[in-house]
């Protein structure tokens, strides 16, 4: 495998000691069951609408671990990554009227919770973001097919989609979320132009159009 | 509106990803605000985010964990507020840098018919909107960086082509060009860098410096 061999380049951007290639996620890991994420879509929307703390205790004790597994990854610490997490919590128990399952799962919409305190507690940047509850600033007419499906039909295709990446395109799409490294630096340290590792990312994200059908 | 040319796909995972800094995410945002295609592409990427989030080995937090979170569950709590104004033709996530109005922004004086405007952010990257005059162009330069410049009023055209409102052109530092305003509404454009530019000439690159590009 390349990035196996770009261990022992003499070139490698940081001595082979320090690099970190990741260990690979086992892509039926990625397949989550459906039943299961329509189970946690539910729950959100129950904190949503009744403040049912029986529904958040079990979406703590799915999601906490895992957020704060996700920021660990990236390289924070671990007191800072359980603060976050208990963070990215609160957001969730405050947020939930907005979820809708319909334009996001659970652990889609959770991620982006997580990724956005993360830039504003560690980076102390701001997010800017488009607002999803927002009308965008177009006619309607110009929306695409992709904005009026329910995504979380379409998320059980692109999780499918994604767990069956050639294993090359799928180590860049991990790294880009599971590392805090610009692509310029992950190509260094897979011993790749950064010109490969461009071209990858296209056409894993061609893959992931292509599973919703969307191939214009 | 008809938008040709998009950040790309390595921008817009980066920008899912969280790995963009402030300016760069402050552009594709703007982009996203005009553009459904890339909104989709980013949307996409975010399941990616969330499948991944959903894979990773969980870490078990502290045992006071949820009792902490849940005796500040009913702690009052900043209202979200939406402010962007929806009549602006300033796509949403600037307004929150610039306010809804161009007219009303403290434009700086460059030379000819161009001014400028930066635009504070954290991260190393930098943000300044530019506005031109139809005609008036931008002296030669290149970057010693990558820069990106959204269309967001008007249009301008350089040897690679013409670009429109919502518009990304992504320059390498082996770009060379001399973007110039068309006949038309006036061109405003937020452009992102990541290394100031160089002029050719002592008094262009003079004028970049005070003006600090």
């Amino acid at each position: 495998m390349a990035y196996a061999a770009a261990l022992s380049e003499p070139w490698s951007f940081r001595p082979a000691r320090t690099v970190k290639v990741h260990v690979g996620l086992p892509a039926r890991n990625l397949l989550m069951d459906p039943a299961e994420a329509a189970r946690m879509n539910a729950l959100v929307v129950a904190v949503g609408r009744a403040r049912d703390r029986a529904a958040f205790k079990t979406l703590f004790d799915h999601f906490a671990p895992r957020v704060k597994g996700y920021l660990m990854r990236l390289g924070t610490a671990n007191s800072v990554a359980e603060d976050l997490a208990q963070e990215a919590m609160l957001t969730l128990w405050r947020k939930a009227a907005l979820f809708d399952p319909a334009k996001a799962s659970a652990s889609t919409w959770i991620f982006t919770i997580a990724r956005n305190l993360r830039i504003d507690a560690i980076r102390r940047e701001r997010r800017p973001e488009l607002d999803p509850h927002e009308p965008a600033l177009q006619p309607e007419a110009e929306r695409q097919a992709d904005e009026t499906m329910d995504w979380s039909k379409a998320e059980v295709r692109l999780r499918a989609a994604l767990a069956d990446l050639p294993r090359e395109q799928a180590q860049i799409i991990e790294l880009s979320f599971l590392s805090e490294k610009p692509h310029s630096i992950i190509a260094i340290e897979l011993g790749l132009p950064l010109g490969t590792v461009k071209s990858r990312i296209r056409l894993a994200m061609a893959r992931l159009r292509t599973a919703l059908g969307d191939t214009s | 509106m008809s938008i040709t040319h998009h950040p790309g796909e390595e921008l817009l995972l980066s920008y899912a990803s969280g790995a963009t800094s402030e300016a760069a995410a402050l552009l594709v945002a703007s982009h996203l605000a005009l553009c459904a295609w890339c909104r989709a592409d980013v949307r996409r990427a975010e399941v990616a985010g969330g499948t991944l989030l959903a894979a990773v080995l969980p870490v078990s937090l502290n045992e006071r964990a949820y009792q902490a979170v849940l005796s500040r569950l009913d702690a009052p709590s900043a209202a979200i507020v939406r402010s962007a104004n929806l009549a602006s033709a300033i796509p949403a996530p600037l307004q929150a840098y610039i306010g809804a109005d161009y007219d009303a922004l403290p434009w700086r004086h460059v030379a000819g018919g161009i001014s400028h405007l930066p635009i504070r952010t954290g991260g190393a990257m930098r943000a300044r909107l530019i506005r031109a005059e139809p005609g008036s162009g931008v002296f030669e330069h290149t970057h010693r960086g990558e820069e990106w410049t959204l269309v967001l009023t008007g249009s301008y055209s350089d040897a690679t082509g013409r670009y429109a409102a919502g518009d990304v052109q992504t320059t390498t530092p082996d770009v060379s060009h001399e973007p110039t305003a068309n006949p038309g509404p006036v061109c405003i454009n937020l452009a992102v860098t990541d290394a100031p530019l160089r002029f050719k000439g002592f008094l262009p690159n003079l004028l970049a410096r005070f003006h600090g590009f």
